[in-house]
């Protein structure tokens, strides 16, 4: 089962196209490639940098850690490698539309914009309403949206996808992660009154 | 026969962006066609929380379970005829079905209070186990539901709170909602059915395999069932009894795909009715923020429940209504809690600062949810997709589903008392959470499916073989030999999740079908 891009617009238009349907293609690989590489697998190094700065605007560094430190990018990389595969067309292709957008505002290449001209491309892709996105290339506005999810995906995932490293992501949203196998929780730490010991102190 | 895979509690990881983002653990081949009405054309996709697996859905359900009330089993004769909806009434009392629930309730080892709930259906025994303790979110939950003068209570679970039936206690390790319980402290029918299935030593059991015909004879009885493995060859397996069990989307899709020289328009439907009166339940959402840890990714999914909303008073502007609870769906795991509590909230679906707040609020925030009774509608229907077909090349369900005006009014309504509550608990922040598929988007964007996985009516029961599709034990009228035990028989939805309905219904029927199986009447 694939995901065509008629679906995945349908479904981006329809739905915001962040959730369920459009992240769903069923091929978990994406843990050995992670684990594998941290390296460059589908995208290219252009690509690469592109991607790890517009996630660095989506969830930024400020007095703790982001998207950069959380190694979104390498998690982008390997999802579209393995899991969501289909989606890698539409993205190479988005990509190209945001370096056109940031050309078309500041006649500059994105990587190179200041932060606050990147949230501005950002902001007029969110809005779709983008000058010198190209046509044959999904909505800007989906295209964000797909992006904002990966990026999300990528700091708060469990750490083998490739992202999430070293738990910052789990650590800034106060997540102490995953208890299945671990034993859970007692009455007194639902409650608040034990402590609760995160999965990378034990 | 089990279209999916067995999967042991080996396999009941807590890994949200496989099991709950991709869903690539319970239901990774699903394809449906899904449209709000007959105008639009349709998409394709995976929209209902199915678990294709041994055990189906309950593996991954939250054991919410309750008693429907009994003026759930007799809404038209309580509320009379409502234009555009399709009420009827149930073809038995609830004092027929009141010791079934007490037996699902024992085996299934319910834990709760019985007789905390002073809206709650009557009954006989209380629960077997007793109430879950809670976490920081249920009890500000509680608070603020008491300020408002409801009667907060334990919420009814089938997950055990000591050890219970050979099963251990709960580990509280919050991943519970969406996810297959790692231990079996959540009762299954994997966890409890199954096993005694096989102890028996009679159970054949296939999975893997994907049901697609069953066959009719000359003699006007089902004969066998033409399913395809893995590797999509074909089988057949006769019986003397065919029971259907495959969810009202499995079940009406199977029964529209037998199509014969004796049934043109599918098995069982000489009344044109197998697939239609689909309901999925209303479920208005909100989600809030609290000054102190709410803990809601700790315990299970809802320690405490209010219903005092829930009798019918049409003087609200509609009628019939259903019970709140707090879902830590939204908030047991951080993506689900920005993909599910997050959609409507404006900070999640911006970038920068607000959104890493947002993200950050992942502790202190706490969902609260409806489950409300969605009115009939012949019109919201399963039929073959004439064009979109899966793997093996066979129709995938359509689904085509939109909301009576009666269900719009009481979703905006609960969507109020619920940011009543909200604010009643000491809300810091709160909104309406408006995830596609889990409740209405708005207005004007109908619910794409039952992503709550609530799947009612499509073979709905009834006394006359020309207004329903089965008898009331759940045969279907025209083939004798032919049942449909799950949700699909329901006439009407109730403001309650419905499994604990579907397990009542399935003993009341067993019961039948084993008293009638020793008199030779089958």
């Amino acid at each position: 089962m694939t995901i065509s891009r008629r679906d995945f617009l349908l479904q981006s238009a329809l739905y915001g196209g962040t959730l369920f349907v459009t992240f769903n293609v069923p091929r978990p690989h994406a843990l050995a490639a992670a684990a594998a590489s941290t390296k460059p697998v589908v995208l290219t190094p252009n690509q690469w940098k592109l991607v790890e700065a517009i996630a660095a605007r989506i969830i930024p560094s400020d007095d703790e850690p982001g998207a950069t430190e959380a190694g979104v990018v390498n998690f982008v990389d390997k999802a579209l490698a393995n899991e969501d595969k289909a989606l890698l067309p539409v993205y190479k292709a988005g990509l190209a539309g945001v370096d056109a957008v940031a050309q078309k505002r500041f006649r500059s290449a994105f990587v190179a914009l200041t932060p606050t001209e990147q949230d501005d491309v950002l902001l007029a892709l969110e809005s779709g309403k983008a000058d010198g996105w190209p046509k044959s290339a999904i909505g800007a506005a989906d295209f964000f949206a797909a992006v904002r999810a990966h990026t999300i995906f990528g700091f708060l995932c469990d750490p083998s996808y490739g992202g999430n490293r070293d738990y910052v992501g789990w650590k800034v949203v106060g997540y102490p992660g995953r208890q299945h196998h671990r034993g859970g929780y007692t009455k007194d730490q639902m409650l608040g009154k034990e402590p609760i010991v995160p999965v990378w102190k034990s | 026969l089990q279209r999916g895979p067995m999967l042991t509690p080996n396999d009941f990881v807590d890994d949200e962006l496989k099991v709950m983002i991709r869903d690539a653990l319970f239901s990774p081949n699903q394809l449906e066609t899904f449209r709000p009405n007959e105008a639009t054309p349709t998409i394709t996709g995976r929209f209902n929380a199915t678990a294709d697996c041994v055990g189906g859905t309950m593996t991954h359900w939250s054991a919410w379970s309750w008693r429907f009330r009994p003026d759930d089993f007799r809404v038209l004769s309580a509320e009379g005829a409502v234009a555009g909806a399709s009420l009827a009434d149930w073809p038995f009392p609830y004092d027929e079905i009141e010791p079934f629930y007490e037996k699902a309730e024992w085996d299934f080892g319910v834990s709760g209070s019985g007789y905390a709930n002073p809206f709650g259906a009557p009954r006989k025994k209380d629960y077997p186990n007793p109430p879950h303790p809670e976490r920081v979110s249920s009890r500000r939950f509680a608070r603020g539901a008491e300020k408002l003068g409801y009667h907060p209570f334990p919420l009814p679970v089938a997950i055990n709170s000591r050890a219970y039936g050979g099963r251990p206690q709960c580990m509280y390790g919050g991943a519970c909602y969406g996810f297959g319980c790692p231990v079996h402290a959540k009762a299954t029918s994997l966890s409890v059915c199954i096993p005694k299935a096989q102890a028996t030593g009679k159970l054949d059991l296939r999975f893997n395999v994907v049901a697609r015909e069953i066959t009719v004879g000359k003699d006007g009885r089902a004969r066998s069932v033409r399913y395809l493995d893995a590797a999509g060859k074909e089988h057949e397996v006769s019986a003397k009894q065919i029971v259907v069990s495959g969810n009202s989307i499995g079940s009406s899709h199977l029964l529209l795909m037998s199509k014969s020289g004796s049934f043109p328009q599918g098995l069982a439907n000489s009344s044109g009715l197998v697939g239609k009166n689909l309901t999925f339940h209303i479920v208005p959402a909100v989600g809030f923020t609290i000054d102190e840890p709410a803990l809601g990714f700790t315990g299970i999914n809802g320690h405490v429940a209010v219903d005092d909303l829930h009798p019918s008073d049409a003087k609200r502007g509609f009628i019939r209504g259903g019970v709140i609870g707090e879902p830590n769906a939204g908030t047991a795991t951080p993506m689900f809690y920005w993909a599910l509590a997050g959609a409507g909230a404006p900070m999640a679906r911006s970038f920068g600062a607000p959104l890493k707040k947002f993200l950050k609020n992942f502790p202190r925030a706490i969902l609260l949810a409806g489950v409300l009774e969605d009115l009939p509608m012949e019109s919201n229907r399963v039929d073959l997709d004439p064009t979109v077909q899966d793997r093996f090349g066979l129709p995938v369900p359509r689904i085509t589903h939109g909301q009576h005006p009666n269900d719009l009014a009481m979703h905006r309504w609960y969507q109020q008392k619920l940011l009543e509550i909200a604010e009643a608990a000491g809300a810091t922040e709160k909104w309406i959470s408006k995830v596609p598929g889990f409740t209405l988007i708005d207005e004007s964007t109908p619910m794409n499916g039952g992503h709550v996985g609530h799947f009612m009516g499509t073979c709905r029961m009834g006394a006359d073989a020309k207004s329903s599709v089965l008898d009331k034990w759940c045969r279907t009228h025209d083939v004798p030999n032919l049942w449909v035990v799950d949700g699909s028989c329901f006439p009407t939805s109730g403001g309650y999740n419905p499994t604990l309905t579907i397990l009542a219904n399935a003993y009341r029927v067993a019961n039948h079908f084993v008293a009638e199986a020793k008199r030779q009447n089958l």
